[in-house]
C-alpha cells in the first residue's frame, strides 16, 4: 500500500495523524520520522489532532467570496461557541456552482447554510442545498446512447495499429484541456517513442483552480469515457499501469469512478488482457490528500511516489521520465474523455462541432455573477456572451464588468471583450487565456481590486514553498496589495510589476509564474477602475 | 559518455554530457552565485539566484540544468542581475536584525550576496512581525534561528544524505514552511546527534554553534 494511502486511511479512521500513530508507521515501515512529518505538514487533509466532532469548511476563493463573504462571516460567528463544530476557511472546493460553497465533515458539499439549519444538517448532511446541474448523462460528447454500448470504441480501435490512433487525434486538432493546450497527438507520440519503464497512464483529475469544476461533471456523469480514453492511451504507449489522481473533495465522482472501474473489470475491459491477449492494463483510483499544487503534473508524480508534492525541475518531462522514472502519459479528464469521443465519432465529426474553423466541443465551468452558475457544453469558438447566456444571463441587478475566461491564472478582460471566441489563441490575443475553460463572471458594482487580490491570495495560499520567488514573492506581493488597499499611501504598481517579472521568470512551476499576474494585469487592463486606484496612486 | 560543446557568456566550452551549467561555468572561471547549492550536495535549485538565460520562456537554475549541445547561456544580463537582486532582497527582508553567522564566523552567504548585488533599500515588506518564525535554543550545541532560515534545504540534505542521521525535514507549506526535527520537536529533544554537519553547510545564521557564553548563561 502506498504510504500516503496508508496515512489517509489512518486519518479517515481516527480523525488525525498523531505522533503516536506516525511513530507506529515509522517502526512498521522502517522509515525515519522526519519523512512522516514532512508529509503530515504538507497535505491539508492531514491533522495532528482530531478536533471537534464535526467540521464545516467554507470556501474563501473567487466566486464563493463574491457571493458569500458576509454570509460566511455570519455563519462562522454564529458557530464560534459551538464546541461540536470546527469552522475553517479553505481554498476552492470545486463547487463553484454552489457558491458560497461549504463542506460538512469532508464528505458533503453544497451551498453555505443558515446557522439555524445547522442542527438539521449535522443529522442529515445530505440535505445540504445544491443547485441542479442541467447537464446529465448521456453528456453531449458521450457517443453511447446506452450503457451496454460502453467500450465498443476501444474494442474496435485496439485491433488497429497505434499509429492510427495518433493520426486520428492529430486530425481532430485536440489539445490538452487542463489548460496547457499541448497537442494531444504529439504528447502521445512522444510518450510512445520514449524508451524504458515502468510505463504509466495518469488521468489528472485534480482540477483545483478557483472557478474550475467541469471535470467533476465528466467524472460523475461519464467515467467510462475517461477509462476508455486511458485504455487507448495505455495501448498507444504500451503501459500496464493506470492511475486516476482525484481531488479528495470529489466524493460523488469517487463513488461513480469506483463503480465504473468495477464494471470495466467485470467486462474484461480492464485486467490481464485489457490491451489484447496477455497485455494487461488496470487503473488505480488515488485520492489526493489535498492542495492545488498537486494538479501540477510533476508535483502529482511526487505525491504518487509518497513525497511532499513539490514540483520537479523540467526537463526531464514526464513523457520521458515521469512516474518512477519511466515514460508517463498524463492527461486531463476532459482530454481523455474527448479521445473516446473522437475515436468513436471520427475526427471529422469532432472538427464539425466547432464554430467555423474551431474544432470540437468544450465544457466550460461558469461561475460568478450569472443567474445559474453551471457547467455548459458549447462549440469551440463560441463567444463568451454565449456562455453567459447559457447560464441564464447576468444576475438581475448587474451588468457585465469583467470576466476571467480560464481560471485564476487567466487575467480579467473588460466587458468590451465579451464577443471574443472562446479558444486558446483568440483569448491569448485578447490578453488573457482559455486556461481550463473556467469562466468567472464579475458584474458591475463589484470591487474588482478585492476580486483580483483574492485570486493572487489563492496562489499565495497554495504555494508549496519550495522556491524563493513563489514562497516569499507571492506573500510579499499580496501583503503589499492589502496594505495599499487598507492603509494607502503608496503606489505599488511599479514594484509589484517588477516583483511579478521575477516570479514569472524564475519560479520553478506555473503557480509562482502566475501568482501575482491577476493584480499586475488588472492594473494595466482597468486603469480607471475606482477600486484599483487605491493600488496605483499615492493616496496618503 | 560523450562531450557537449556550448557557449557561456560568449565563451565556448566543452564538458562531459550531463554536466550542469553551473559546473560548466566554473571550468571557465565564471562564478554564478548560489545560496542553496553546495557541490557536495545534490542540487535542488530552489533559491533561484543562479537562474540563467538559455533562451527559454523561464530562467532555469544553473545548478540543476544539464548542458545541451550548442546551448547559449547568459549569466550576466541586466535582467538576470535584476532578478538576482530582487531574490536577495526578498530573503533579506525577513532576516533578523543581526546575523549570528556574520557576527561569529563572518561568512553569512546571504549578506555576502547582498553586498555583491549591491542591495541598498529593500522595497518589500518585512514579514517577520506578521508571521514570526521563532528560535529554538533547546540543543546545547546548535542554535536554531528559524527567522534567518532561507529554506535552502542544505541542512536537510546534509543530515539525511551525507550523514544519514535522518533528522531534518521541511515542514509545513508555502510561506510558513520551515525546517523541523523528527516529528517537529525541539532540536534538543530530537534524535539529533549534534554532528554539526548542518551548521557547517548552513549559509545563513539559521544554524550556528551555541556560544559557550550563551550556554552558560542558559
Amino acid at each position: 500500500m502506498r504510504l500516503l494511502s496508508e496515512l489517509e486511511s489512518i486519518q479517515a479512521s481516527t480523525g488525525a495523524l498523531t505522533d503516536e500513530a506516525l511513530k507506529a508507521v515509522a517502526e512498521r515501515r522502517g522509515i525515519p520520522l522526519y519523512q512522516l512529518q514532512g508529509l503530515r505538514s504538507f497535505y491539508p487533509v492531514f491533522r495532528e489532532t482530531a478536533g471537534a466532532a464535526h467540521r464545516i469548511q467554507i470556501c474563501r476563493d473567487g466566486p464563493c467570496r463574491l457571493h458569500g463573504q458576509a454570509k460566511a462571516k455570519a455563519l462562522a460567528e454564529a458557530l464560534d461557541d459551538d464546541s461540536r463544530i470546527d469552522v475553517e476557511y479553505v481554498s476552492c472546493l470545486g463547487q463553484c456552482d454552489c457558491a458560497p460553497a461549504v463542506a460538512i465533515d469532508d464528505k458533503h458539499y453544497g451551498t453555505l447554510p443558515q446557522a439555524s439549519d445547522i442542527d438539521v444538517l449535522l443529522d442529515r448532511p445530505n440535505a445540504l442545498e445544491r443547485p441542479a446541474q442541467p447537464l446529465a448523462a448521456p453528456l453531449p460528447t458521450d457517443p453511447y446512447p446506452t450503457q451496454t454500448q460502453h467500450y465498443t470504441t476501444s474494442r474496435e480501435w485496439l485491433a488497429r495499429p497505434a499509429e492510427q490512433v495518433i493520426e486520428a487525434l492529430e486530425a481532430s486538432g485536440l489539445q490538452g484541456l487542463g489548460g496547457a493546450a499541448f497537442p494531444t497527438a504529439r504528447k502521445w507520440s512522444f510518450t510512445r517513442a520514449a524508451e524504458g519503464g515502468p510505463r504509466s497512464v495518469i488521468c489528472n483529475a485534480d482540477e483545483s483552480e478557483p472557478g474550475t469544476f467541469k471535470d467533476r461533471l465528466l467524472l460523475e456523469q461519464a467515467p467510462h469515457l475517461i477509462i476508455e480514453g486511458m485504455l487507448m492511451g495505455a495501448a498507444v504507449i504500451n503501459a500496464d499501469t493506470g492511475i486516476i489522481y482525484l481531488r479528495h473533495e470529489y466524493e460523488t465522482a469517487r463513488q461513480h469512478i469506483e463503480t465504473a472501474l468495477e464494471q470495466a473489470r467485470a467486462q474484461g475491459v480492464l485486467g490481464d488482457n485489457a490491451r489484447g491477449p496477455g497485455l494487461a492494463f488496470d487503473i488505480e483510483l488515488f485520492i489526493s490528500p489535498g492542495g492545488y499544487i498537486l494538479g501540477e503534473e510533476t508535483a502529482l508524480l511526487e505525491a504518487l511516489e509518497d513525497r511532499r508534492g513539490e514540483p520537479r525541475h523540467k526537463p526531464p518531462f514526464p513523457v520521458t521520465a515521469g512516474l518512477h522514472g519511466g515514460p508517463t502519459l498524463i492527461n486531463n479528464v476532459e482530454t481523455l474523455a474527448a479521445v473516446t469521443t473522437i475515436l468513436a465519432r471520427g475526427a471529422q465529426w469532432w472538427r464539425d462541432q466547432g464554430v467555423g474553423d474551431y474544432a470540437g466541443l468544450k465544457y466550460f465551468s461558469v461561475s460568478g455573477d450569472v443567474e445559474h452558475p453551471q457547467v455548459v457544453c458549447l462549440p469551440w469558438g463560441s463567444p463568451v456572451t454565449q456562455a453567459i447566456a447559457a447560464c441564464g444571463g447576468m444576475r438581475a441587478d448587474r451588468d457585465l464588468l469583467a470576466f476571467s475566461p480560464g481560471g485564476a491564472s487567466t487575467p480579467f478582460l473588460p466587458a468590451s471583450a465579451a464577443d471574443t471566441p472562446m479558444a486558446f489563441e483568440t483569448l491569448r490575443e485578447a490578453g488573457s487565456g482559455l486556461g481550463t475553460g473556467a469562466l468567472f463572471v464579475v458584474g458591475t458594482g463589484r470591487n474588482l481590486a478585492d476580486v483580483v487580490i483574492t485570486q493572487a491570495r489563492f496562489f499565495r495560499n497554495e504555494s508549496c514553498g519550495k522556491c524563493v520567488p513563489c514562497r516569499s514573492g507571492s506573500t510579499k506581493g499580496v501583503a503589499m496589495a492589502y496594505d495599499a488597499v487598507n492603509k494607502g499611501g503608496r503606489d505599488i504598481s511599479q514594484p509589484l510589476s517588477e516583483l511579478h517579472d521575477t516570479l514569472m521568470r524564475t519560479s520553478i512551476c506555473g503557480l509562482g509564474q502566475v501568482a501575482l499576474l491577476p493584480i499586475v494585469d488588472a492594473l494595466k487592463t482597468f486603469p480607471d477602475d475606482p477600486s484599483l486606484k487605491a493600488l496605483q496612486k499615492d493616496n496618503a | 559518455m560523450s562531450d557537449v560543446t556550448l557557449t557561456i557568456d560568449g565563451r565556448r566550452v566543452t564538458v562531459p554530457e550531463g554536466t550542469t551549467i553551473w559546473d560548466a561555468a566554473q571550468t571557465l572561471g565564471i562564478d554564478i552565485p548560489v545560496l542553496c547549492h553546495d557541490p557536495r550536495l545534490d542540487p535542488v535549485g530552489v533559491c533561484r539566484v543562479c537562474a540563467v538565460d538559455v533562451g527559454e520562456r523561464t530562467l532555469p537554475a544553473a545548478c540543476v540544468r544539464a548542458v545541451s549541445p550548442d546551448m547559449e547561456v547568459r549569466t550576466d544580463t541586466q535582467e538576470i542581475l535584476a532578478h538576482r537582486r530582487v531574490l536577495t532582497e526578498l530573503l533579506l527582508a525577513d532576516q533578523p536584525a543581526v546575523s549570528q553567522r556574520e557576527q561569529t564566523t563572518g561568512d553569512d552567504k546571504l549578506y555576502a550576496l547582498a553586498r555583491e548585488v549591491k542591495v541598498t533599500d529593500i522595497p518589500w515588506p518585512d514579514q517577520s512581525e506578521r508571521q514570526p518564525r521563532g528560535q529554538d535554543a533547546s540543543s546545547p550545541v546548535i542554535a536554531v534561528d528559524h527567522q534567518a532560515c532561507i529554506m535552502c534545504d542544505r541542512c536537510v540534505r546534509a543530515c539525511d544524505d551525507i550523514q544519514h542521521n535522518d533528522v531534518i525535514t521541511r515542514t509545513g507549506k508555502g510561506y510558513s514552511a520551515r525546517i523541523a526535527f523528527d516529528l517537529d520537536v525541539p532540536m534538543g529533544e530530537s534524535s539529533c546527534v549534534s554532528c554539526g554537519e548542518c551548521v557547517a553547510v548552513c549559509p545563513t545564521g539559521a544554524l550556528t554553534h551555541q556560544s559557550l557564553a550563551t550556554t552558560d548563561a542558559g
